[in-house]
């Protein structure tokens, strides 16, 4: 069972880094300046008494590996903090806000894989034919326009010019029908679909792009591998060289830079969750930092950076499952 | 004598670089006979491999097949004849695509690669690599496949083979992989075998196992060979007929004894003598002296002349073909050397070439024929 404990040995690797990342937000949120609870009063004039309590009912009295302690003892047990500004707990926030966010990020991937691949096996079996130009001009531009701009676009066109697609919100399937007053589930379905669209292919775009060029590189190389030539050497029919013998081991790239762009896919979900209105991760974030919310600034980075990390190793595990080449350790 | 399994004529192939033109195989000719195990011998970058995938008609671009004929038992694998327009075109017996790819390829003419490390998919099973071909070239079902796969992989030697069916190529050494690219040949029951250096990546013990397998299983299936390679001891151990090569030619054909024992070309000599062989001792070697040429540009007249030792005046004039120059048992030995009387060019008189400083290109120039 090789692969089982891979992944076993991965998670273990993985707690250092968690560790390291509420370190790290932890110091960064309690050494920032401005201080929260002559924020909280709203600059209400009150006497150094009363902010001494609010300090001691928070425990910001205490030195700071103390209370770093304290944190981590109540995150363990899934307890984040609470949010002063919105007098609710952090963790009760967050799991309402994840939906939108992952919903967003992994159809965004979606979209990004089913066009970038097909595309890329395109641009690689009609190289330097009009369909590879084509290919090129449209990542060129993907990589190189900010995604929010793209959203901005598509609303203009889509929503406004056109009114064909909604403009703001997202439909969350998991609420159902009667929530939104739909007729059933198909028009559920319809609907969850007609509002993701625009936002998917605007942080889609980008991950299209880079795959799109990473996908044709790699099938390039792929064919001309010697494997390639013997499979043709012993009749196997070029369609089967192509979807088999060549797309499998050119897959393995994709795979690490679908896991390396987590990061950039979730820093740009903040953006596209402000432009289309979407009541996600990234936009309680923005709110965060703007009211100086330290615990829900917090919780989400630390939440954030759980995601990023469990998703390379997500990454890494799958790898390991495509290509046999990669040893776990010692094998047995 | 019976019409011979493989018939290569005048073969020409060449890459059209941005650098200009190689004629990397430049109008070779030989058979090849049932049960026969053909020597295809010379130097790297004669022409061998492109010669062999030419047999494939699986030339890459930017490379092409430019003339001549290749039969493979009374079959077009390759043919032009002139078009109504003066053009040339390819004739309409010669086999399509399809019909190479589905009855020549794997079942009638199996390759052997010659780079064991990289020629096998490194993201799927040995086995199932293996099986793949067998049930595309002897139509059997999945089971019935598997069943050969696991038997031929006993057959070349490999130890455990129903475990190591199951394993990956990284999994496996470097002569393993070469026996397991054998295998895939045999495997498939072609009529023919082309053994492109298949042992040149291995070390000396392996080579000799792979030579006396390829020789055991050549006896039990009656296979025939092409058998390319740069090493006259490989050739002098198993090959009935060979054919040296040099620059994109055939420069001497004859029978294994013959061509070692009445040597009729000197590039032949010089591969010879060469070669390590028990009775001389390491300083006895005589390197070929100087580097072959690039074919993009081969030197005037004898592509040879400007490292042959015998080279006179009239070889950088004269372009010999590969004509007969003597016969043992009734079979040609030929030799593309202008000192044999059936030249008769004046070699005897012409004066011999000053020993040039060497040159890697050649004398750009024409080439009379
Ligand atoms: N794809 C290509 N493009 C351009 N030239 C090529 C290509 N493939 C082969 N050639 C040229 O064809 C000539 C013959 O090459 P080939 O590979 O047949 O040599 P070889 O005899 O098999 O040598 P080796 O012993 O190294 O395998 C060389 O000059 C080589 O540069
Ligand atoms: S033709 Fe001349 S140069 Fe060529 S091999 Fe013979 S002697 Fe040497
Ligand atoms: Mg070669």
């Amino acid at each position: 069972m090789g692969l089982l404990r891979y992944t076993i040995v991965r998670l273990i690797q993985a707690i250092p880094v968690l560790i390291g990342i509420t370190v790290i937000t932890f110091i960064l949120a309690n050494v920032a300046p401005g201080d929260p609870v002559r924020l909280m009063l709203q600059g209400q004039e009150v006497d150094q008494e009363l902010i001494d309590r609010i300090e001691r009912q928070y425990g910001l009295d205490r030195p700071l590996h103390e209370r770093y302690v304290a944190y981590m003892t109540n995150l363990l047990q899934g307890d984040l903090g609470y949010s002063i500004h919105r007098d609710r707990p952090v963790t009760e926030l967050i799991i309402q806000r994840s939906g939108p966010t992952l919903m967003l990020v992994l159809s965004a991937y979606a979209f990004a894989l089913a066009t970038a691949i097909p595309l890329g096996i395109l641009a690689a079996t009609r190289r330097n034919e009009p369909a590879d130009h084509v290919s090129r001009i449209v990542a060129l531009v993907g990589v190189s326009t900010p995604s929010f701009w793209i959203g901005i676009m598509l609303i203009l066109i889509f929503a406004i010019q056109l009114g064909v697609l909604p403009s703001s919100g997202l439909v969350y399937p998991w609420w159902g029908p009667e929530h939104y007053g739909y007729s059933g589930y198909v028009e559920l379905l319809f609907q969850t679909i007609r509002h993701l669209l625009l936002p998917m292919i605007a942080l889609g775009t980008l991950q299209m792009a880079t795959l799109m060029r990473v996908e044709r590189t790699q099938m390039i190389e792929s064919l001309q591998g010697e494997y390639v030539k013997l499979a043709r050497a012993y009749g196997v029919p070029e369609r089967t060289i192509l979807r088999k013998h060549a797309f499998q081991v050119a897959q393995l790239p994709i795979i690490t830079i679908v896991g390396l762009n987590l990061s950039t896919a979730l820093g740009g979900a903040v953006l596209i969750e402000y432009v289309f209105n979407i009541n996600g991760l990234g936009r309680l974030l923005l709110e965060a930092i703007i009211g100086l919310d330290y615990q829900l600034i917090m919780g989400i980075t630390v939440v954030i950076g759980t995601m990023f990390v469990v998703g390379v190793i997500i990454t890494d595990i799958s790898y390991a499952y495509v290509d046999p080449r990669v040893t776990y350790g010692d094998r047995d | 004598m019976a019409e011979p399994l493989l018939r290569v004529d005048n073969l020409k192939t060449q890459f059209f670089t941005d650098a200009g033109t190689v004629r990397a195989v430049d109008g070779i000719s030989f058979e090849v006979h049932e049960g026969e195990i053909v020597g295809l011998v010379g130097e790297s970058g004669a022409g061998k491999s492109v010669a062999s995938m030419s047999l494939l008609r699986l030339v890459e671009s930017p490379g092409e097949i430019v003339g001549g004929e290749i039969t493979y038992r009374g079959e077009t694998i390759f043919g032009l004849e002139e078009g109504p327009d003066g053009e040339l075109r390819e004739r309409d017996d010669m086999l399509s695509n399809e019909e190479m790819r589905d009855r020549i390829r794997g079942n009638e003419i199996a390759v052997i690669f010659q780079d064991p490390m990289e020629s096998l998919n490194p993201v799927f099973t040995v086995g199932g690599q293996l099986r793949e071909f067998i049930e595309l070239n002897r139509g059997l079902g999945e089971d019935e496949a598997r069943e050969e796969s696991v038997e031929m992989l006993r057959e070349v030697g490999i130890p455990d083979p129903a475990e190591r069916y199951h394993e990956y190529p990284h999994q496996f050494s470097g002569g393993m992989r070469q026996r397991v690219l054998i295998a895939m040949a045999l495997a498939c029951e072609p009529n023919l075998i082309i053994a492109d250096e298949p042992t040149t990546a291995l070390d000396v013990t392996v080579e000799g196992q792979i030579l006396e397998l390829v020789d055991d299983l050549q006896a039990k299936y009656g296979t025939s060979f092409i058998w390319v390679t740069h090493d006259m001891g490989v050739v002098a151990e198993i090959c009935d007929r060979v054919n040296v090569m040099y620059l994109g030619e055939i420069i001497e054909q004859a029978p294994v004894d013959e061509l070692f024992h009445d040597t009729k070309h000197p590039y032949t000599t010089a591969l010879l003598n060469s070669m390590p062989r028990p009775d001389r001792t390491v300083e006895e070697l005589e390197p070929i002296r100087g580097v072959m040429p690039e074919a993009i540009n081969p030197p005037s007249g004898c592509r040879f002349h400007p490292r042959c030792p015998d080279a006179r005046e009239v070889c950088k004039r004269v372009h010999p073909g590969n004509e007969v120059v003597d016969r043992a048992d009734g079979t040609p030995h030929r030799a593309a050397c202008v000192k044999h009387d059936v030249f008769d060019v004046g070699y005897d008189e012409s004066v011999p070439l000053e020993e040039e400083p060497q040159v890697t290109a050649g004398t750009p120039g024409g080439e009379d024929r």
